[in-house]
């Protein structure tokens, strides 16, 4: 086997050297990072554009509409008061309290018995939607007492089924001094004062006007 | 391999190099890119219900804006069943026709008092008493319903009735009524 004598090894050596620079290669490992920097960085450019894009987008598009909203805004206000104020003479006319089912019903509960002196009623106006009504009055029968509380309870059964709370009290019941004629026999009296006092909701309607006889 | 001198010098400036390198570009470029994005995407993000939100308002307003016809109808229908003219005047004779209608004779209104809610922008409420000097019971009651049914702006708040002394047939009303009236 012939003996091989590489007589370049020392410049082959220092070539070797210069490829193996460490700073060399840093700075290509260097070089390598700052271009995918550079990379990334343009893409995340990129996406900050297409958000401020979006942004201004966004932006024109509300400046449109932010005029038109606070008029909007202005309106509703406007057609909210002229609501309320509707809503408030609607209320006020659908939500009275009728006084003619009343009169109707104390009509249907007096019997022949009773006289009554006096009936008043008020709807106090507390805002609280009840009514105070109180009926005076002359009781005869073999027990006008009876007879009274009769009336009383009468009172409270006839308005329970149209109204809340409904209440019959008597405020006096006396025995009566006179003795006065029914069905051709005398028969003792007691005056009394019962108070009925009831809520009404909603519910409470008129009764309709009776027709007219042509 | 052994590194020489010159060479671990060379491979400490690449890696200081490096960090150099590594620091500027995320302190220097990348760091305030991300928060400017942040920020912008924050913007857009908020922008997004409030405008969901100026959309519904204006959306509001449109049906709110429909409905404003009905609304003006019912206050044109009650200013129509309020006659033009001070109350005082026309009032009484009204109650009057009314109840003469009914078969009421003698009818007597008396203005009690007159205030203003704030409820009823635009309206003044009236409080009259409407005397009854002789009524029959049944009459009058089905003359209050009448009354109820076809004056609605009319609202009765208390009723009083008497017995009358001289004719027992007979009684004596007295009604106190709330009118609504413009002002």
């Amino acid at each position: 086997m012939a003996l091989h004598l590489n007589l370049y090894h020392e410049i082959q050596k220092t070539k070797a050297l210069k490829r193996r620079d460490p700073l060399k290669i840093s700075l290509y490992g260097l070089g390598a990072i700052a271009i995918a920097f550079a990379v990334f960085y343009f893409v995340q450019l990129l996406h900050m554009h297409s958000i401020l894009d979006e942004l201004n987008t966004v932006k024109a598009q509300q400046d449109k509409i932010l005029p038109l909203a606070k008029a909007a805004k202005k309106r509703e206000d406007e057609l909210a008061i002229k609501q309320k104020a509707t809503d408030a003479l609607v209320k006020r006319i659908e939500g009275r309290f009728y006084w003619a089912p009343i009169l109707e019903r104390v009509m249907q509960v007096v019997p022949r018995e009773v006289q009554i002196t006096r009936l008043s009623g008020d709807v106090p106006s507390d805002g609280l939607s009840h009514c105070v009504i109180s009926l005076d009055g002359l009781s005869a029968g073999s027990d006008p007492r009876k007879v009274a509380e009769d009336l009383r309870t009468a009172l409270a059964e006839t308005f329970t089924p149209k109204f809340k709370n409904v209440t019959s009290t008597f405020k006096t019941l006396e025995d009566g001094a006179e003795m006065v004629m029914l069905d051709g026999k005398q028969v003792p009296t007691a005056t009394f004062a019962i108070s009925v006092q009831l809520s009404f909701g909603a519910e409470s309607a008129a009764t309709p006007a009776p027709r007219k006889r042509k | 391999m052994k590194l020489g001198k010159e060479e671990i010098q060379k491979i400490v400036l690449g890696v200081l190099l490096l960090f150099g390198l590594v620091y500027s570009y995320f302190d220097l470029l990348l760091g305030p890119l991300m928060a400017r994005e942040e920020l912008t995407e924050k913007s857009v993000r908020g922008l997004g219900p409030l405008m969901v939100s100026e959309k519904a308002q204006i959306e509001t307003t449109k049906t709110m804006e429909e409905k404003a016809p009905a609304v003006a109808m019912t206050v044109l229908q009650v200013n129509a069943m309020i006659p033009e003219g001070s109350p005082v005047a026309w009032f009484p004779t009204r109650m009057a026709d009314f109840f003469k209608k009914q078969g009421i004779d003698r009818v007597t209104s008396r203005l009690n008092s007159e205030t203003t809610d704030k409820q009823f922008a635009g309206y003044r409420k009236l409080t009259w008493g409407i005397d009854f000097p002789k009524i029959e019971f049944v009459p009058f009651a089905s003359a209050i319903a009448a009354l109820e049914n076809e004056e609605p702006l009319i609202e009765i708040t208390s009723i009083q009735i008497d017995a009358s002394r001289e004719d027992v047939e007979m009684q004596h009303a007295l009604v106190t009524v709330n009118n609504l009236v413009r002002q």
